[in-house]
């Protein structure tokens, strides 16, 4: 009875759907008053929506919210504030040349004299730690501060819960120290804090308990004395790692592609990808292990030309391909199945022909030479590349949303085995996908390795990566920080070092 | 009880699934006209009329006889470009609100070469005046483009702006150097006979530019699906990031499509000066623009249904006239007219969408994924 009484918030049997996606699935939990909850997951496993559901932003499929025991229904930020839930959003919701006051009076739902609210704005910083000043312009101020500002709008609407998505991602380590003291204080007081994150040092360091989240589903809730870093990597993740590992001789030709020293700093500075070398040959899987938004798609996004990189090299065949266009690129023989094929990878409104050409719609194979479509040509392409992939659609002139997420995937991956005749990039090729269609892309990647392809595999999964690599490295934070042969592949290690632990620990 | 309750899903998929087709489509817009009508009727009921007579009447009118046919030919003809100058953009997701201001500029390109080259035989002073009212407005509107493609300027802001710009051009040269000689309105002399589109029944304005709207229609049609072009055009317009992803220049398609969707507004200004006015009259025909948003919406911004959304705007617009000449109805209803119609579009448009989301979602819940 006793823990009840403390339960603050409750979220029941919440659902929530996207066109394509199951975000949240019959997901519940619970918070406490003055317990600091992490809510731990890859990107896309449903943390974000789910917050956003308890804040008022999205409106769930099914479920209901409860708070101190009494059901609500919260249907606007508006009304979130109102019954004491404030959140601090990943990408800041500030008027950029507004002033820091004019900010905070912006979002109150009654009107004070900004005298009070100046006066306000400096008690809640002298008490926290937060000092801003409330006359400084927001895009004059470090991201830090910005976040501060952030902070003290939610609290000068009267906030028991704090929910932070992914607060530390902009951060200085200085400034993670500084934020970590105020939630620990602000919980201090009997507030309540839901903090996003997939970064498990962050994890261990500030809650109480964590709530793992993985493809939409809660895996489980841990306190944190019970937890341990490799734990929350299996929950995280999703397998334990005590699989067999197939041992098989790849016949490795010469090198294709090279990475050598590759950075990406972002735009606030924070390095996206730190000093980054691969080599892979032909007949070669290489896989990149880690738990995603570490810089694996920047890497594979790099590699094809999408995003500029800082510093470094990248040859393919011993050429560089750094100032080539994504045209050029294409040309030189690398496919790339994306991440995300709805978001980058197909046009969904478009038919089946059509997106099997979508990267070969320059030079005269499917345009004749006045750019006017030779469809008889496209036709008898397109089915011949839906009997050899096994595309499961009516017609070649069915539209791609129409197709199974399956059938789908397949259409990615015939356009880019195709087209990547040297270097196939496959970045989580199976995510979504069902047993039988995610073994069939397997299939698909091991064909053609044997070809004599070299291939970058990506994937969140590591039992994929063990599975179809002969080469792994780990990334974390836009570093590999090791890179195995598969036969001497060490599964705790790699686990380990997913999660930040660097080889010199491990002696410990 | 489960074997029920899943025959009832099967029948609700089967209706979502025909919520696809294009026969909804057309259904939905002939609904939509339909309730458009309906709702303006009800106003008129306010001003003491009578719809169904009034609708009678609008129809009688339009066909009473062979000028009026005629001239919902001749009203259709300069609608059907600027709809499509907003429609061709449209399809690259990409708003050009300045067909008013592109169809200006042709205007003004047509007339110059008309008064200029005059003595020229007709088929030279005609092909050159429709080709400078192409490249006029398409330059002037390819700025839109290369604003939008190089320094991410909102192109329905600067489309949209352009208009003001042209509109004082026009002024300027309007009560300047192509003024009248008689130096008294600011409009411009009459164009020589040389430089008027023929007639295609005599005695009405019904001249053979009506077809070369048809055809251009039937061109763009055509850019959309069978050319490479076209190709690029869709898949900027559905999903830019796999446009990017594909190595697709963007930035080309920005200006390209802007060009071609300036000239067909252009080649609008041709047909007015040397088909209807024969001269260039300030501030004339200035809602030629906004009109052709309406029929692009209408039309579903397909070619080939623009025609057919022309058409019923200028049989409105010509039936209308008439009524409002014989009765106490005020001719804004006409406007009122369309308005609605183009609304409840919008609104089928939306309805259409939510079933189409419900649909998939309905597939997810259901089957879940599949191979």
């Amino acid at each position: 009875m006793k823990y009840l009484d403390n339960v603050f918030i409750e979220m029941e049997n919440i659902n929530k759907v996207f066109p394509g996606t199951v975000a949240n699935d019959d997901i519940s939990i619970k918070v406490k008053k003055g317990e600091v909850i992490s809510l731990l997951g890859e990107n896309g496993a449903g943390k974000t929506t789910l917050m956003k559901i308890l804040y008022g932003m999205y409106k769930a499929d099914r479920g209901e919210i409860k708070i101190d025991g009494k059901k609500v229904n919260i249907n606007s930020p508006q009304k979130a504030k109102k019954l004491g839930i404030g959140m601090i959003h990943q990408h800041f919701t500030l008027v950029p040349v507004h002033t820091v006051l004019e900010n905070v009076l912006l979002q109150l739902n009654e009107s004070y004299a900004p005298k009070y609210v100046e006066n306000k704005i400096k008690e809640i910083g002298n008490k926290y730690e937060l000092v801003v000043d409330p006359s400084a312009l927001i895009n004059e101020l470090p991201v830090g501060f910005q976040q501060r500002v952030e902070i003290i709008k939610a609290l000068l609407g009267n906030s028991k819960l704090l929910i932070m998505d992914e607060p530390t991602a902009v951060l200085t380590p200085q400034e993670t120290e500084k934020l970590f003291k105020f939630i620990n204080e602000f919980k201090s007081e009997g507030n309540s804090v839901i903090f996003i994150t997939h970064k498990l040092n962050e994890v261990m360091e500030i809650s109480d308990r964590i709530i793992v989240l993985r493809d939409g589903k809660k895996v489980g809730s841990i306190n944190k004395k019970d937890a341990d870093r490799e734990k929350l990597t299996q929950m995280m993740i999703g397998r334990e790692f005590d699989f067999e590992v197939k041992k098989n001789e790849a016949t490795i030709g010469k090198k294709i592609i090279e990475v050598d020293n590759v950075s990406i700093v972002g735009e606030t500075g924070n390095q996206i990808l730190n000093n980054i070398s691969l080599n892979i040959s032909a007949g070669e899987i290489f896989g990149v292990a880690g738990v995603s938004g570490n810089g694996q798609e920047e890497l594979a996004d790099a590699i094809a030309g999408l995003k500029k990189i800082s510093n470094g090299d990248i040859r393919l065949m011993g050429k560089s391909i750094v100032n080539l266009n994504i045209r050029e690129i294409i040309n030189s023989g690398v496919g790339y199945i994306p991440a995300d094929r709805h978001k980058v990878g197909l046009v969904l409104e478009m038919t089946v022909e059509e997106n099997l050409i979508l990267k070969s719609t320059y030079g005269q194979k499917y345009f004749n030479k006045y750019k006017l479509l030779k469809s008889k040509k496209l036709k008898i392409d397109t089915e011949k590349k839906i009997n050899k992939f096994n595309i499961k659609v009516s017609t070649s002139k069915a539209l791609v949303h129409s197709l199974s997420g399956g059938n789908q995937q397949k259409v990615v991956v015939a356009r880019e085995v195709t087209l990547g005749d040297k270097l196939l990039i496959a970045s989580q090729p199976t995510r979504g996908l069902d047993f039988g269609a995610a073994a069939y892309v397997k299939r698909t990647l091991e064909k053609e390795k044997s070809k004599g392809k070299a291939i970058l595999l990506i994937s969140n999964e590591l039992s994929e990566i063990m599975e179809l690599s002969d080469k792994i490295g780990v990334i974390y934070e836009g570093e590999i920080l090791d890179i195995f042969d598969r036969n001497e592949a060490d599964l705790k290690k790699i686990g380990l070092l997913m999660t930040g632990v660097r080889g010199e620990s491990f002696e410990k | 009880m489960s074997h029920l309750k899943n025959r009832s899903n099967s029948v609700k998929d089967l209706f979502l699934d025909k919520f696809n087709n294009k026969l909804v489509l057309i259904l939905s817009s002939v609904f939509s006209i339909f309730m458009g009508l309906t709702v303006s009727g009800l106003l008129m009921l306010f001003l003491n009329q009578n719809p169904v007579e009034a609708y009678k009447l609008i129809i009688e009118f339009a066909f009473i006889d062979s000028y009026n046919i005629a001239n919902i030919f001749a009203k259709s003809t300069p609608l059907i470009l600027t709809a499509l100058a907003f429609g061709f953009a449209f399809k690259a997701k990409l708003f050009n609100i300045g067909a008013q201001g592109q169809f200006y500029i042709g205007v003004l390109a047509a007339v110059f070469v008309s008064l200029k080259l005059g003595w020229m035989p007709p088929f030279f002073v005609l092909s050159l005046s429709l080709a400078a009212s192409f490249a006029a407005a398409g330059i002037w509107a390819s700025f839109i483009g290369y604003f939008k493609a190089y320094f991410n300027a909102n192109e329905f802001l600067v489309s949209m702006m352009s208009t003001y710009v042209a509109v004082a051009i026009m002024d300027y040269l309007l009560r300047g150097p192509l003024q009248e000689s008689k130096g008294e309105y600011p409009q411009t002399d009459l164009i020589p006979n040389t430089a008027k589109i023929p007639t295609f029944i005599n005695g009405t304005q019904f001249h053979y530019g009506f077809f070369a709207a048809v055809g251009a229609a039937l061109i763009i049609y055509y850019i959309l699906w069978h050319t490479r072009l076209g190709f690029h055009i869709r898949a900027v317009g559905q999903n830019r990031n796999a446009a990017e992803f594909s190595g697709i220049n963007e930035k080309k398609i920005f200006i390209i499509v802007f060009l071609i969707c300036g000239g067909l507004a252009g080649i609008a200004g041709f047909m007015q000066v040397n088909g209807i006015n024969h001269m260039a009259v300030q501030g004339f025909e200035a809602d030629i623009g906004a009109a052709g948003i309406g029929v692009a919406i209408l039309g579903n911004a397909n070619p080939i249904g623009i025609v057919f959304a022309a058409l019923l705007f200028s049989t409105l617009e010509v039936g209308g006239l008439m009524l409002t000449q014989t009765s106490s109805l005020p001719s804004s209803i006409i406007g009122i007219m369309q308005g609605s119609v183009v609304i409840f579009v919008v609104i089928s448009y939306f309805i259409n969408n939510k079933f189409n989301i419900l649909k998939r979602k309905r597939k997810l819940i259901n089957n879940g994924e599949e191979i």
